[in-house]
């Protein structure tokens, strides 16, 4: 009962919730989009969503912002792309691709974290920077020709029909769940994002846990470049526009507060799971998917300013507290003088 | 002392352009030509239009991420309005800065009034106005991609005219602009309640300025000024596109940035931010003009700049180095 009792408090319960309910609607309208074969495959396609909004969401719970990622997926994407289509061993590419994201993610974290750059300001920077890049590496042209057992393995099914990228994904969400929650340096980032001055004070290295969260975004991001390019199968010169916008909307809708220090992991995937299946649930109930950016962008504002209300309520509601409990303080004080 | 240290930023970002000039000029001397030079302007006049009043935005505190989306929705109103809704071409004008202006409203709202981070509001704000404008271009018998064109010369002529036959009047309305914000934001009461806001908001709720007012009505002017360059842009190319300015945002910012506006608000000028427009146009035009570099790799320099900008002005306003520079001028 206490463990049911906390987690329908969680805030990544009531995304659950939201998936769940919008899920039956659009079910209600059209059968169809509740077999089994259609749901999983909006945890399917949802994979690349849910590796950029976790690694944002290590940017958020710090209180900063990267909308570098959708930059740095098409970029590190074109790289690893064309060196697999050069034959090079799968190995060697893949930890290149790593290696590029966790480079821009360690230029992100510097700027932020020490040269104490407002996180907006430098990453758009950065993201116009790798924008131009991608052009520069690839003159325009479209990497294509991929290996075939590369682009098959996107489809290869492990559990029933969710396909092994998303499975290993959200196992491995699992698992950075019960690492930020459970361990002391996993801690760290929430700690760092509540309250810095307060972090620094009970011996946080703010600035390493700054720079680690950005280094955790870049790779996340450089992960979920090499599982795009290999569903896709082919990487344009536009590859990954606008997906920031997209990782801090599932964020956002996930339950994790901009203002940093609230929110998990596996509510940022289930925030990915609900933008992603925006575009497939609009078909199936017989729009055009041109709506998808305008339900996007209702879904993003009511979810926000509902936060920003409840939170408003919650903290006028805690100083009506404190203030009776100090006014029965001090009733309760004086009587005891008199006797 | 404050006074004097704004205006050598603002004299730095006159010798940058300058410097600009003659670099570019020495290069291709086809770039000092008055027609090739005020030709250009088009391509970067809706930069110089909307960062103008986003460092309105950006004074109180806030950053509006979502005019760039505002400049497609105008287009394609007008366009719509124009050849589906049997619209006079004006009134669809006015039709869609007023859209402009609530759209404006709805995000400085939403900010003010219900206490939402600017940018995640200006973010969702950017997907429903690009959104909106997708729905509008639906209504339209043209093919989306192709847009809507073949509007009355009576229009066109807004971005055709020349004053003494060479000064464009982008150019003309952009100077407009500029002295209106001037205006507004240094010589008015309702400009220091801007300065007062970004500086300490509480503050300047206690001393009897409607703070949330005052933050609501940047939005409506980033927006509005969004729909004036909505409008320009349609009257230049002669189409009407949903996707028009898409990706003008980083150049926005860096504009706004450059000219000196804290990011954290309460400091900034509109001659630092017209004079910064410009440094970026020219820089654009400049770059693929004379060095041939293809505008797909404009964000490149774009990027940097606002790099350099930001960690210099980092660097300087340390603690340690800001000491350094005392020790320095006393030795002096």
């Amino acid at each position: 009962m206490k463990y049911i009792k906390k987690l329908t408090k969680a805030r990544e319960f009531s995304s659950l919730l939201f998936l769940i309910v919008l899920f039956a609607i659009v079910g209600c309208i059209n059968i169809n989009f509740l077999a089994p074969s259609s749901i999983a495959a909006c945890f399917n396609d949802s994979v690349v969503f849910t590796l950029l909004a976790v690694g944002m969401a290590f940017a958020i719970f710090i209180g900063e912002i990267d909308v570098s990622v959708g930059a740095n997926l098409g970029f590190t994407a074109s790289v690893v792309g064309s060196l697999l289509r050069d034959g090079y061993n799968w190995m060697f590419c893949f930890a290149v691709g790593i290696l590029i994201g966790a480079a821009i993610g360690l230029i992100n974290g510097f700027g932020v974290a020490v040269l104490k750059i407002p996180s907006l300001i430098f990453t758009l920077g950065t993201n116009g920077i790798l924008r131009g890049l991608i052009y520069v590496y690839t003159n325009g042209a479209w990497v294509e020709n991929l290996p075939a057992p590369f682009t098959a393995f996107a489809a290869k099914p492990l559990l029933a029909n969710l396909t092994v990228f998303y499975t290993v994904t959200i196992l491995a969400v699992i698992v950075i769940h019960i690492l930020l929650t459970r361990t002391k340096k996993g801690k760290y980032f929430i700690a760092v994002g509540d309250n810095e001055g307060g972090a620094l004070l009970v011996g946080i290295p703010t600035t390493r846990t700054k720079i680690t969260a950005y280094v955790l975004c870049g790779v996340f991001a450089a992960v979920a470049s090499i599982l795009y390019a290999s569903r896709i199968g082919f990487i344009t010169a536009i590859a990954g526009n606008g997906y920031e916008m997209k990782a801090i909307a599932a964020c956002v809708i996930g339950g994790i507060s901009l203002s940093g220090g609230l929110g998990s992991v596996i509510g940022a995937s289930i925030g990915a799971v609900i933008m992603s299946s925006v575009s497939r649930i609009l078909v199936f109930m017989g729009f055009s998917s041109d709506y998808d950016n305008t339900i996007t962008g209702v879904m993003l504002i009511t979810i926000v300013v509902l936060d920003a209300l409840m939170q408003r309520n919650a903290a006028e509601r805690i100083r009506r507290e404190r203030l009776k409990a100090r006014a029965a303080n001090v009733s309760g004080g004086k009587g005891g003088e008199q006797a | 002392m404050k006074g004097r240290k704004f205006l050598s930023w603002e004299m730095f970002l006159l010798i940058i352009l300058i410097l600009e000039f003659v670099i570019f000029g020495a290069k291709n001397p086809k770039f000092l030509m008055p027609r090739v030079l005020f030709a250009s302007v088009n391509d970067f006049i809706a930069i110089c239009f909307i960062a103008l009043f986003v460092t309105f935005v950006m004074i109180t505190g806030g950053i509006d991420i979502q005019a760039a989306s505002i400049v497609g929705l105008t287009s394609i109103i007008i366009g719509v309005g124009w050849q589906d809704g049997g619209m006079n071409i004006w009134v669809a004008s006015i039709l869609a800065i007023v859209a402009a202006a609530v759209c404006g409203a709805l995000s400085g709202f939403f900010i003010a009034y219900c206490g939402v981070q600017a940018m995640v509001v200006t973010l969702g704000g950017s997907f429903l106005y690009a959104g909106f404008a997708l729905l509008v271009s639906n209504f339209s018998a043209s093919e989306a991609y192709q847009g809507i064109s073949g509007f009355p010369d009576s229009f066109k002529i807004i971005s055709k005219f020349k004053l003494f036959g060479v000064i464009p009047s982008q150019l003309l309305v952009f100077i407009v602009l500029i002295i209106i914000a001037y205006i507004l934001l240094h010589r008015t009461k309702y400009g220091r309640s801007i300065f007062l806001v970004g500086i300490n908001q509480e503050a300047a709720e206690y001393s009897g300025i409607n703070t949330r007012l005052v933050i609501l009505s940047t939005y409506v002017l980033s927006a509005v000024s969004a729909a004036l360059a909505g409008i320009m842009l349609t009257s230049y190319l002669g189409t009407a596109k949903s996707d028009l300015g898409a990706n003008l945002t980083l150049n926005i910012i860096t504009a706004v940035v450059l000219g000196g506006t804290l990011s954290t608000g309460g400091k900034g000028s509109v001659i630092g931010t017209a004079l910064a427009a410009l440094v970026i146009g020219i820089l654009r035009f400049g770059l693929s003009l004379c060095f041939r570099v293809n505008t797909q790799y404009l964000d490149i320099p774009v990027g940097v700049l606002l790099l350099v900008v930001v960690i210099g002005r980092a660097i300087v306003s340390r603690p340690e180095t800001a000491a350094f520079f005392k020790k320095l001028k006393k030795e002096s």
